[in-house]
């Protein structure tokens, strides 16, 4: 053992004749990237662990015989390091030899010309014969879903594998080893993928290339536009990459979605639903005119969260102007939760983020489908679990087999219940704390007894929860959005909020949709529509749409400048892809005096009494990842100190959920009716049962069913999926329309089922 | 010592080509001359070399066949550029000068290849492959040269000698049951934690078991220490165990079990520990019926009613258990003492028996007066059955109703003794003694650092270089005290080896409720029917030839303790799996036949695997190896909670990305 040196927190090492302090437990490659210096890779992805496949980044130690991985291996005090040579060149070049045996030389049809990493390496390392060749083999190209895989431009870099495993969890793309008739497959090729696209994002050849992009052009002719993904309330940065439609069309067009892929990821939703855009617009001044008179006769102003802060902003203005309410039925239930919130935890937000959860040893996900409302949370679970073996803990009346490999324990709760299991979590997590004696009161006021028999959580199973704690150090609690539309949401939201302060967890609140998280801080909402009703991207008596169908046309998030507020509470802007030629939200405000020249310039007029900060829209951090990786897009929201005042209720009699039951769920890479526009995501939704489901609503697979929500008829075809337990039937509802964003209540809805044909009529 | 032609292993450079016989010059290392009876080997090609016996090989072919081996061996590996493609145009190349289409410039690729190869490969596979190929190239030149200028195939392009081959490691060789290390750490590096579990189970279905008593002797072969510090090796076991278990995920088993046979042959294996699980799960996956008989109430033999609950939590070996009983082929009949009579009926109704009964029964410590009856006299065995059922299954009582304020002594040494004492700690004695003939260094030799050291923390009194003389009773014949004898190492002066001479007048006594014997278990050879004769080694337990473990008795088989006598549960294993494996065949065709895989593993087991004395290259030497958290004393004196809580996800993924996978392969021309 005496070998080993002793290791200090703080080491100093020489990279090429430079000295330079680094932190004891790092890379050699991250010390030379973080300091500036240049090492080549070919696998190495910064947001995974080292991959070591390509063994392109070799350093010299000196004092060390042979050549040293940089990726992997750690950097020790005092070592010297030479990131090249000669005889490093002569090495780097011969693995480029290697890996250029046999490649196709089809780079001038293929997709990754001009951004490719293995065209780039070859001429940095001076290839220009080959020197060897190998016998080659038939390799046919496969279909994967969205995605098109060519066996034979493949490196087996793994990076595809590595996210597929590490940063989304599903573990669908193996190596299949076997030296050099090695390749990728997929394991599940017909099912269970979620279509994220991240594999081939991260791809640095053309293996992995998007069927509907494939040979529709070159990289190089493509605009980026910075941006960032409005489908839910991760809002992840993207570029939207844009081009004219054709020779004779120059009209600009999407083409494709990339991102930032060596930090962050991107879900299918963001990376295949883009072209949702507006384009029947025109600037027609007749509809303008009857927006204005709409308006101004408008009792309420009801809207939808896939609206921008700024548009939020100019909508309160409006209201204020003429006199109406502001209903948002997707993000009421948050405005609602997060004053009772604050009125406890004496600030205005929650303090966790998404890195939180991946860097957490446990992790509780309370109240909502993860895997399918917020990919991103279930991404950063999946990092959890793979890195810190982290125990994650999943509560819901549904239990999510999909992800079985990332969940320690399911603790499955009655629909409904939601407010009692958090009183016994409550109880459990605060039994040897020292507590306020109102909060004392109302602990020792639970019928444990009783939550538990409503519930059908046993005291065990929370019991149980001391085995997952023990002595793991970093806690996560995540709150999904089953709760906002539940009727006890403020009281809900006090426990929530106990729970943070009297324990070690971390609170992580999902915002239920898109910028519901800022239209929650900007706008003063309120519950019920009452009279005249003009619908801004939601249903109205007139309506706004930027889906195209309504009264008045409005631009769509890939077409207009503005910010949006996200799960990590951070304002991220949105800029212009593609053009719009209608009138916006801002040209009727103007008409109405509320307007400003430009939509944008209501950015630094966001409320700064919540967090908001006084700065100009074009002034925002750029919209982009630093060479380290840190997120500069826009600012984080200050979080703002609050008045702590507020009463406890007893815990409400449970309303028992017996029947059967429909939970509005949409499919991860289909997430609202925008996406839902898009030519690759477009889809018909099916309600999906169990068998006892079918049973207990007397239809079979394949029936034609109907049935009530919110009022509103609902007609689907069933389907059984046998993978599901209990009589909950998953209802998605992004093929609605605007009229998804009337469903304002309790997700868990009980329902009559009436049989009304078979599918095929 | 080997008689060689030629060899370049490890370093030697013996050329005894065109010399005269008795000119030779002998290698001195042991190759496998001989392959497997009566058929000689004609070469030996590895990674540190190669070495020729038979004066006509043809060398051109040789290393086209190597080559060709890694080819089809690179599933173990083929995860690197220099790997993979490397490895396919060095075969490529060399098959096409054997064949006779070859150039010089194809000689000057290949060594080019080759020095990328050697410098950049990601496992030593990549990086050796070259190595005895290159020596070929050098020595065998006119071999070669001919080849290339008279464009005609080598003179044995065409023959039917045949060439085996083996991937191996220096950890993998030293495991009893060659686990497939650097492939599970690979999985954990790679965070495939159900792809580590799977290259685990290939030879050690008990993962959760391995993952955290294991001795492991493999990190005594580790090449992580000529570097710094040996890894973590046994530790990593337990990640793809957890996950399995954590997430409550269906099996992963090394391959899809093959459905039941039902073909009428079955399998008698009598005992349900480690051995007995490891056969009846190798016979499971094929389909094979067994039938496993077990004395005690429930499954997995010493490891349950041994290793304490602390050391080895019972939920966790369970699904160790578990794993072999959901086969379907798998029966067991526990409360089942297997006697002579039903070994006869066995015979008459299975087509092969397999001993695996252990050693249960506790030896004496040679003291005067030393009787089973006296009042206090407890023998390892049955005290730690008492504790692990009252605690593990709530069978039986608390040892703690004999044991509370007691003082305790137990003479040992090994790792059963360290149970007795740390287990009489949490029964609530009052005071705990270890006697020990031998010093502190050999203590930890036969156990481990931790072991020790957890045991002085928690408060067990060490008396080295000590022995009981004599057991003093009272008139209840309860016991007194132990008269106990001092000694002292005194150097050979030949420089032998030092020998342990009692020091007169250094005796001294102590008084104590309690003499745990702990020095060593016996098999229990009454349940062998006497007319079967089975021959026995000479410490008492069941002889086999150590490669094939058919006791003399054609169709009865043994393995695990009963055969070995008192070992490691890693050894049971390895011998039970090969025991396994020779069933398979022999209730088919009544041979008892060794696969090539396992003759060579025998023959790198004779020839050795690991050089301590190889400096490493490529690898940045001084990181430390990664310490898992252990509870403290006030955590876990009291109770019986998992005292290593194992390494964090971080930590095993640092240790992982430690290993230099240092797989070798191995090759020989029959």
């Amino acid at each position: 053992m005496s070998a080993v040196k002793e290791t200090k927190k703080t080491i100093t090492i020489t990279i090429d004749g430079k000295e330079i302090q680094a932190e004891y437990g790092k890379s050699i490659l991250q010390i030379a990237r973080e300091n500036g210096i240049y090492i080549p890779t070919m696998c190495y992805l910064t947001k995974v662990e080292p991959i070591a496949s390509c063994r392109m980044c070799v350093v010299e130690v000196e004092g060390v015989d042979g050549f040293v991985l940089s990726c992997q291996e750690k950097a020790v005090d005092g070592a010297k390091i030479t990131t090249n040579s000669q005889a490093l060149f002569r090495e780097r070049q011969n693995i480029m030899k290697l890996y250029d045996v046999n490649h196709p030389l089809e780079c001038g049809v293929c997709d990754k010309s001009g951004e490719c990493d293995l065209q780039n390496k070859t001429l940095e390392f001076e290839v220009d014969e080959q020197d060897f060749t190998a016998k080659e083999m038939h390799r046919p190209v496969q279909n994967w879903g969205f995605i098109s895989y060519d066996p034979s431009l493949c490196i087996l870099c793994e990076k595809c594998v590595r996210v597929c495993n590490e940063i989304v969890g599903s573990e669908q793309l193996q190596i299949s080893v076997g030296g050099y008739k090695s390749t990728i497959v997929n394991t599940k090729p017909d099912n269970d993928c979620v279509s994220c696209g991240e594999c081939m994002a991260v791809c640095p050849v053309g293996a992995l290339v998007s069927s509907d992009f494939k040979y529709s052009s070159n990289a190089w002719e493509l605009e980026k536009i910075p941006s960032a993904c409005a489908m839910c309330s991760a809002g992840c940065q993207l570029y939207y990459e844009v081009k004219h439609t054709s020779i004779d069309n120059p009209e600009p067009k999407i083409y494709r979605v990339t991102n930032e892929f060596e930090f962050s990821n991107l879900c299918g939703a963001g990376r295949f639903g883009f072209d949702f855009e507006n384009k029947t617009a025109f600037k027609d001044s007749r509809k303008l005119e009857e927006a204005i008179k709409a308006f101004k006769k408008a009792d309420t102003i009801a809207f939808s969260s896939y609206i921008s802060n700024e548009e939020a902003l100019l909508l309160s203005k409006i209201a204020k102007k003429v006199g109406a309410k502001l209903v948002c039925s997707d993000s009421y239930g948050l405005s609602r939760f997060l004053k009772a919130y604050s009125s406890v935890s004496g600030k205005m937000l929650w303090d966790g983020t998404l890195e939180d959860i991946a860097t957490s040893d446990v992790i509780i996900s309370f109240g909502g489908k993860i895997a399918q409302d917020a990919p991103m949370v279930k991404n950063h679970i999946a990092m959890a679990s793979k890195r810190n073996k982290a125990r994650v803990i999943y509560m819901h009346p549904i239990e999510d087999y999909t992800i079985q490999n990332l969940v320690t324990r399911f603790i499955k709760y009655e629909a409904g219940s939601e407010e009692g299991v958090l009183a016994m979590l409550l109880e459990f997590l605060t039994r040897d704390k020292e507590l306020d004696s109102k909060i004392k009161a109302f602990i020792d006021e639970l019928d444990i007894g009783y939550l538990s028999a409503e519930s059908s959580v046993s005291e065990e199973e929370i019991e149980s929860l001391k085995l997952d704690f023990w002595k793991r150090k970093r806690f996560s609690l995540i709150i999904g959005s089953d709760i906002f539309n539940h009727e006890r949401v403020e009281n809900i939201a006090k426990i929530i909020a106990l729970i943070e302060k009297y324990t070690n967890f971390k609170l992580i609140v999902i915002p239920p949709a898109s910028n519901s998280l800022g239209v929650s801080l900007i706008c003063d909402l309120e519950k019920e529509k009452e009279g005249f009703v003009v619908g801004v991207n939601a249903p109205g008596d007139f309506t706004l749409s930027s889906l195209g169908d309504g009264d008045f046309d409005l631009p769509a998030f890939n077409q207009i400048e503005g910010t949006i507020t996200t799960i990590n509470k951070q304002v991220v802007p949105l800029n212009v892809a593609l053009p719009y030629d209608g009138y916006i939200l801002n040209d009727i405000a103007k008409e109405l005096g509320v307007g400003s020249d430009l939509t944008i310039d209501l950015t630094k007029e966001l409320p700064k009494e919540k967090g908001f900060e006084s700065i100009e829209f074009d002034e925002l951090s750029p919209n982009a990842f630093s060479v380290h990786g840190e997120d500069l897009r826009g600012y984080k929201l200050r979080n703002v100190t609050v008045e702590v005042n507020f009463e406890l209720e007893e815990v409400a009699d449970l309303e028992s959920f017996d029947g059967t039951i429909v939970y509005c769920v949409n499919p991860s890479q289909n997430p609202n009716p925008f996406t839902n526009k898009s030519h690759l995501l477009q889809s018909k939704a099916t309600l999906i049962g169990s068998k006892q489901f079918a049973t207990a609503a007397k239809i079979n697979d394949g029936d034609r069913v109907e049935f009530e929500m919110d009022g509103k008829k609902v007609t689907r075809v069933f389907r059984i999926d046998t993978s599901l337990k209990g009589t909950i039937a998953l209802n998605p509802i992004f093929d609605m329309g605007l009229s998804a964003f009337w469903v304002s209540s309790y997700r868990f809805k009980k329902v009559n089922i009436n049989k009304v044909g078979s599918g095929d009529e | 010592m080997s008689k060689v032609v030629f060899s370049t292993w490890r370093g030697e450079l013996i050329d005894n080509r065109n010399k005269p016989q008795e000119e030779w010059v002998e290698s001195s290392f042991s190759f496998p001359l001989e392959y497997n009876k009566d058929k000689p080997s004609r070469a030996f090609i590895g990674w540190d070399g190669v070495a020729i016996f038979d004066e006509n090989i043809d060398a051109v072919k040789l290393a086209t066949e190597y080559a060709a081996t890694y080819q089809k061996y690179s599933e173990a590996c083929g995860r690197c550029a220099p790997g993979r493609w490397g490895g396919r145009i060095l075969f490529d190349l060399l098959d096409k000068i054997a064949r006779g289409e070859g150039n010089f410039e194809d000689i000057e690729h290949l060594q080019e290849v080759s020095r990328t190869m050697m410098e950049t490969s990601k496992c030593e596979i990549g990086r050796t492959v070259p190595k005895p190929i290159l020596d070929l190239m050098e020595h065998y030149k006119e071999q070669f040269d001919a080849c290339i200028l008279e464009q005609k195939k080598s003179h044995e392009y065409e023959s039917n000698t045949s060439y085996i081959a083996k991937v191996t490691a220096p950890c993998m060789d030293m495991c009893p049951a060659h686990v497939d290390i650097p492939s599970y750490i690979e999985g954990v590096r790679d965070l495939e934690f159900g792809a580590s579990l799977q290259a685990t189970r290939q030879t050690m279905p008990l993962a959760h078991t391995c993952g955290r008593v294991c001795p492991h002797p493999c990190e005594d072969a580790c090449r992580r220490a000529n570097l710094d510090e040996p890894i973590a090796i046994m530790e990593l076991k337990r990640l793809g165990a957890d996950y399995e278990t954590d997430h409550n995920l269906a099996w992963f088993h090394p391959k899809e079990p093959k459905p039941p046979r039902n073909d009428g042959k079955k399998v008698a294996i009598v005992g349900g520990g480690p051995a007995g699980l490891t056969a009846a799960y190798y016979l499971g996956l094929e389909g094979i019926e067994v039938h496993i008989f077990e004395e005690l109430p429930v499954l997995g033999g010493e490891v349950a009613v041994g290793v304490p609950q602390y050391r080895m939590p019972i939920e966790k070996y369970n699904k160790d258990i578990e794993l072999v009983t959901s086969l379907p082929t798998v029966h067991v009949h526990t409360n089942t003492r297997v006697d002579a009579n039903m070994l006869r009926e066995f015979e008459k109704e299975y087509d092969a028996i397999l001993l695996a009964f252990g050693t249960r029964l506790s030896k004496k410590i040679r003291a005067k007066n030393e009787r089973e009856e006296i009042k206090g006299y407890w023998g390892a065995i049955a005290m730690l059955d008492r504790v692990n059922l009252w605690h593990k299954y709530k069978i039986g009582e608390p040892a703690s109703k004999e044991l509370k304020d007691k003082v305790v002594v137990c003479v040992g040494g090994g790792f059963t003794s360290m149970d007795v004492v740390r287990c009489a700690v949490r029964e609530g004695a009052k005071k705990v003694i270890m006697l020990y003939r031998r010093d502190e260094k050999t203590i930890i030799r036969n156990t481990s650092w931790e072991e020790y050291h957890e045991a002085v923390e928690e408060g067990v009194e060490f008396i080295f270089y000590s022995a009981v003389e004599e057991i003093i009773t009272d008139e209840n014949d309860q016991l007194k005290k132990l008269k106990v004898n001092r000694f002292e190492l005194v150097p050979d002066p030949n420089g032998g080896r030092p020998q342990l001479v009692k020091i007169e007048g250094a005796d001294f006594e102590i008084e104590c409720d309690f003499l745990i014997p702990a020095v060593s278990q016996s098999a229990d050879l009454s349940i062998l029917p006497e007319e079967w004769n089975i021959e026995l080694t000479s410490w008492n337990t069941i002889l086999t030839n150590g490669r094939d473990y058919m006791s003399s008795k054609p169709g009865v088989f043994a393995a695990g303790d009963c055969e070995y006598g008192p070992m490691t549960i890693v050894n049971a294993v390895g011998q039970a799996k090969r025991a396994a494996s020779v069933i398979s065949r022999y209730i088919y065709d009544g041979k008892v036949s060794l696969t090539d895989e396992e003759i060579m593993e025998d023959h790198l087991k004779k020839l050795g695997v690991y050089n301590k004395n190889e400096k490493i290259k490529g690898w940045m030497p001084g990181i430390p190896r990664e310490v898992s958290e252990k509870l403290s004393v006030s955590e876990r004196i009291t109770n019986n909670k998992e005292v290593n809580l194992g390494l964090t996800g971080e930590q095993a993924i640092a240790e992982a990305e430690r290993c230099m996978r240092c797989y070798y392969i191995a090759m020989v021309a029959v």
